[in-house]
C-alpha cells in the first residue's frame, strides 16, 4: 500500500502528541505524585456528626512527625473549623464531611478541591509551604446561602500553631 | 506536463500522487500541532502542576 509522505508525517505527529499526553499524566503522578480523591474512607451517618469522635469537634490535630489531619465539616453555609489554621511546611490530610447536603471544598487558586457529600468522607492529602492565607469556598450550589460560604484556610508558622493549639486546650 | 503544480497534474496521472504536494495544508497542520504542543505544556506543567497544594493522596 502506498501512503503519501504527508500522510505518513501526519501519523507520527499523531502518535507522538499521544505519548506525549499519556506520558505527561505518567509523570505527573510518578514525579509530583499526583493523586486522584480517593473513596477509601467509610461512610459515616451525616445525622449523627455530633457523636463522631473525628467530626464532633472539628479541629486541626498532629498525626506525626510534620503531618496533620483537619477534620472539617460543611454545612450550609459555612465550614468548621473558620478559619482553619494549619503550619508551614507540613503534610495535611484534609477529611471533609457535611451535615446536610453536597457542597464543595475547594482552596482557592490551588488544586485541593473535592466534593464534599453527606453520610461520606472526603480525604485529600496536600503539601503546605509557606505561610499564607487561603480563601476556602464550596463550589456546588447548596441553597439560598450558597453565594456567600466561605471559609479561610490559614497557614501560620510552626510556633504560631502550638501556641494557637496550646491557647485553645486552656479555654 | 508540469512537475510541481497540482493544478497540471489533472487527467491521465494516475500513479503519481507525489506530485500532489499541499504544502499549505502541511504548514496550517504544523502551526496547529505547536500550538497544541504549547498549550498542553502550559495548561498542564505550568498552570496545574505549578500551582500551589498539590493533592499527593
Amino acid at each position: 500500500m502506498h501512503i503519501h509522505a504527508y500522510e505518513k508525517l501526519w501519523l507520527a505527529a499523531s502518535i507522538l502528541l499521544i505519548l506525549l499526553l499519556i506520558g505527561s499524566v505518567t509523570y505527573g503522578a510518578v514525579g509530583p505524585g499526583v493523586a486522584m480523591v480517593a473513596d477509601s474512607e467509610q461512610p459515616i451517618d451525616a445525622g449523627g456528626l455530633d457523636e463522631d469522635e473525628r467530626f464532633s469537634e472539628p479541629r486541626v490535630e498532629q498525626v506525626g512527625e510534620n503531618e496533620y489531619a483537619a477534620y472539617v465539616v460543611a454545612y450550609q453555609f459555612g465550614f468548621e473549623p473558620s478559619p482553619i489554621v494549619v503550619p508551614e511546611d507540613s503534610t495535611v490530610t484534609f477529611y471533609v464531611t457535611s451535615r446536610d447536603v453536597i457542597h464543595g471544598f475547594e482552596v482557592v487558586g490551588t488544586n485541593a478541591n473535592t466534593m464534599v457529600v453527606p453520610g461520606e468522607v472526603s480525604e485529600i492529602t496536600v503539601e503546605i509551604d509557606g505561610s499564607q492565607e487561603y480563601g476556602l469556598l464550596c463550589n456546588e450550589y447548596c441553597g439560598a446561602g450558597h453565594h456567600a460560604m466561605e471559609g479561610k484556610v490559614n497557614v501560620v508558622s510552626q510556633e504560631e500553631f502550638e501556641e494557637r493549639n496550646s491557647g485553645g486546650d486552656d479555654a | 506536463m508540469g512537475q510541481n503544480q497540482a493544478a497540471h497534474a489533472s487527467t491521465d496521472d494516475v500513479s503519481g500522487d507525489e506530485e500532489f504536494d499541499p504544502i499549505g495544508t502541511l504548514t496550517l497542520i504544523g502551526i496547529y500541532f505547536v500550538i497544541l504542543l504549547l498549550a498542553w505544556v502550559y495548561v498542564y506543567y505550568i498552570e496545574f502542576l505549578g500551582r500551589d497544594l498539590v493533592v499527593v493522596g
